[in-house]
């Protein structure tokens, strides 16, 4: 369950987060959305993904965690288990949303505002990190989520840019994958995409310099890179099984 | 080697003149100073008659061989899904007579004849609807449902389908195209006369502004007046008005109550006293026509027809008459001049024939574009064979659906069934049909246009009654029957639990656009 309210120091200066309840957010996510920026830390666990988004049809990027709806293999006794945790999930349970304060008219309409999950089980009154000190003003640790909030917001555009140049160049391709596990099991994943090597390969020098100055090019190998990682999955997926 | 072809002029900047051109032009490479030349003349001053409004899926191949984006069709064409055609009050003119002509395949289609199954009603055939039992898209088409997601990428579905179009829309959209992306050369001028060499080629056509437009190979698009294949060849036409009695049709153009009203995914074709209406269902606007016989219903009757069918709205719309002379020129092709659309014949758009008749032109007049004049007459005549046979079929086939009706409301439905009036290579299938379903031999062309699926459809959906009675081993493969009737109903419930409304998707497609992947 979401449902979001703008953070105030009038509202919230009693609230506290714990941190060690934040990665429930992932406990039965099997695709996390992810952006360029953390892309080196994702490899060395993680595959990384192309999905389309069900309402609009357009290209998300997303760690894989599992091969089943609702199954992250890195959530084991009520934990992550990953070495790096996904901005996604360490943003818990806090959002960035328009602003609606309208009676201030200093501000512009389209200026955004944090908000904060009300039916995060992280929240608490008791125990955990607070978000404003008792005179009302921001703590580190809420100062330091605003820099993850800002992170995704500017992931967004990164993405986006990448994602263009990929159709653009036309580098993206169906992944299927047919998948025989340890107890004989088989799953077949469809509606996964990844960057297509051949084309990539061919592109022309203009075409790999565009690339270059825009900085995707590291991206792009990186998520070539991530796929070896379905076999760690694999490994993770087996070791449950039995 | 004689004179190379190295000019094409396409006369008529309807929707036949511009899809001959960009396919022309797409294939023979009109942009690389070494491609073919593709000159569009068009008179300013003679309006688009704009008849067709819904396609056949092969629309979808053409739209890929020009290159074109399907968002961006999509955006600028008014665009909605079609998948196939629901005929309602054909049979018997009752409030719940109706059944599906739709454009995915019968399941096992090809593998074994289930069919026969279903006329059996064994072995797992359910329902009194052939469509329904054999094919899912008829629920999805009853649920106003979309062939696809938003995920499905461009050209590629979840069930087969076609597109409802605004034609005068897709006219500017493809002469924005074919001129801008694929080099068609566009001049804007009124053909005043015809020059021919020796061998009664012609030379040129003769231009009020401009002079002589010559060219290798013209290609008539000028609609019913026929310029350079009637009227200055002479080339006969051939009325099948003995065979289709619709010869008149009034339209109009019906506005949605709100914006977010549904859109029908399907044509709906609703028989009446005279004649049919068709109902297709635009973004912006359903289009409305009775296509009604002069013969059997005053003008004035028809009027009231449609009237009744549109309701209370009809009062304030513009009604438009248009007149059907049902046939086609005795060949299509002749010396260097080939005819594509009204100019080569029309029937009435009981199954959307005409674009899909400009598209097959086309696409053979492209991949058979002789290299040079000493093989052209070659090409012309396999050209003409093929078309003929094509208009024929058509013919046949709509007529299969007036046979079958068992309305005797009107003149108009009985004499539809009088022998006299029916084609003779129509009768022999019935014949065959007697005894069997309709199969892939029964039609001898690689490239059917209405492939023998369409016939089961027609057939089964009236109300037909093959005999199996000698060949009762034909129900023999019950397990063929039991998977494939089981198949459809969960493929069914599968599809009808995911696909989107048509209108969401359109928006969404308007919004977001299609993947290419």
């Amino acid at each position: 369950m979401t449902k979001l309210v703008a953070v105030d120091n009038k509202n919230h200066l009693n609230t506290r987060v714990d941190l060690s309840k934040i990665e429930q957010h992932g406990a039965d996510l099997q695709l996390v959305p992810v952006v360029l920026s953390e892309f080196i830390n994702l490899a060395i666990q993680y595959p990384i993904v192309l999905t389309k988004n069900g309402n609009t049809g357009q290209f998300v990027i997303s760690a894989m965690l599992g091969f089943e709806p609702s199954e992250n293999l890195f959530w084991q006794q009520e934990q992550w288990q990953g070495l790096y945790v996904p901005l996604q999930i360490r943003r818990q349970p806090f959002f960035i949303a328009p602003s609606n304060q309208q009676e201030n008219t200093n501000k512009h309409n389209n200026e955004l505002t944090v908000c904060l999950n009300t039916e995060s089980p992280s929240l608490s009154n008791q125990t955990g990190e607070a978000l404003f000190d008792v005179n009302g003003q921001e703590s580190k640790y809420f100062h330091e989520v605003k820099e993850l909030l800002s992170q995704l917001l500017m992931g967004e555009k990164e993405n986006n840019l990448l994602l263009k140049n990929l159709t653009l160049m036309d580098l993206i391709q169906p992944m299927s994958l047919d998948i025989t596990f340890a107890n004989q099991s088989t799953t077949k994943l469809t509606g996964l995409y990844t960057i297509d090597q051949d084309k990539l390969g061919s592109l022309s020098n203009e075409q790999l310099i565009t690339l270059y100055e825009m900085g995707l090019l590291p991206s792009i190998y990186t998520m070539v890179a991530s796929l070896g990682q379905v076999h760690a999955l694999i490994n993770l997926k087996n070791k449950r099984l039995n | 080697m004689s004179k190379p072809i190295k000019t094409v002029v396409v006369v008529g900047g309807g929707i036949a003149g511009w899809l001959t051109a960009g396919r022309l032009a797409a294939k023979h490479k009109a942009k690389d100073p070494n491609g073919v030349k593709v000159i569009l003349v068009e008179s300013p001053n003679i309006p688009i008659i704009g008849v067709g409004e819904g396609t056949w899926p092969t629309m979808r191949s053409t739209l890929i061989a020009l290159g074109i984006s399907e968002t961006d069709f999509i955006r600028e064409c008014e665009v909605s899904f079609k998948q196939g055609a629901k005929f309602a009050k054909w049979v018997d003119g009752s409030e719940d007579d109706f059944y599906y002509h739709p454009l995915v395949l019968p399941q096992g289609f090809g593998k074994g004849d289930l069919a026969a199954h279903w006329l059996a009603k064994e072995n797992g055939a359910s329902t009194s609807s052939f469509s329904k039992d054999v094919c899912f898209q008829e629920a999805i088409c009853e649920l106003g449902l979309a062939p696809k997601t938003i995920r499905t990428p461009e050209y590629a579905d979840v069930a087969n389908y076609a597109y409802h179009l605004d034609s005068g829309k897709f006219v500017v959209f493809l002469q924005k195209y074919c001129t801008n992306a694929l080099g068609v050369i566009h001049i804007l001028d009124d053909v005043t006369d015809i020059n021919t060499c020796e061998n009664g080629d012609i030379a040129a056509v003769v231009t009020l502004e401009q002079g002589d437009i010559k060219g290798d190979l013209f290609v008539d698009c000028t609609g019913f007046s026929s310029l350079l294949l009637g009227k200055h060849y002479q080339v006969p036409f051939k009325s099948c008005s003995d065979v289709l009695f619709v010869d008149t049709a009034l339209t109009v153009q019906v506005p949605y109550e709100n914006e977010h009203d549904d859109i029908a995914s399907h044509t709906i074709s609703t028989g009446q006293e005279a004649g049919w209406i068709w109902d297709i269902g635009l973004q912006h606007r359903r289009g409305v026509g009775y296509a009604y016989s002069s013969k059997y219903s005053s003008e004035e009757q028809a009027r009231a027809v449609l009237a009744k069918y549109v309701g209370d709205k009809f009062a304030s719309l513009t009604i438009r008459k248009i007149p059907i002379v049902s046939g086609h020129r005795e060949k299509f092709w002749q010396k260097n001049c080939v005819a594509v659309g009204l100019s080569a014949g029309f029937l009435e758009p009981l199954e959307a024939s005409a674009l899909v008749l400009v598209e097959l032109s086309a696409e053979m007049i492209s991949d058979q574009l002789p290299q040079s004049r000493d093989i052209m007459d070659i090409v012309a005549k396999r050209f003409n064979e093929t078309f003929l046979y094509r208009w024929e079929k058509i013919i046949d086939f709509l007529k299969l659906h007036y046979i079958l009706s068992k309305r005797t409301d009107n003149a108009f439905w009985t004499d539809n069934r009088s022998p006299q009036s029916i084609p003779e290579s129509l009768k022999e299938s019935m014949a065959l049909w007697q005894y069997r379903s309709p199969a892939d031999h029964d039609f001898s062309s690689n490239n059917e246009i209405f492939p023998a699926a369409s016939y089961q459809y027609v057939l089964y959906g009236m109300g037909f009654k093959s005999d199996y009675s000698h060949t009762t081993y034909a129900l023999d493969d019950v397990d063929f029957a039991q998977r494939h009737f089981a198949h459809n109903r969960k493929f069914t419930e599968k599809t009808i639990s995911t696909l989107p409304k048509n209108r969401e998707l359109i928006n969404k497609v308007i919004e977001f656009g299609f993947n290419r992947i």
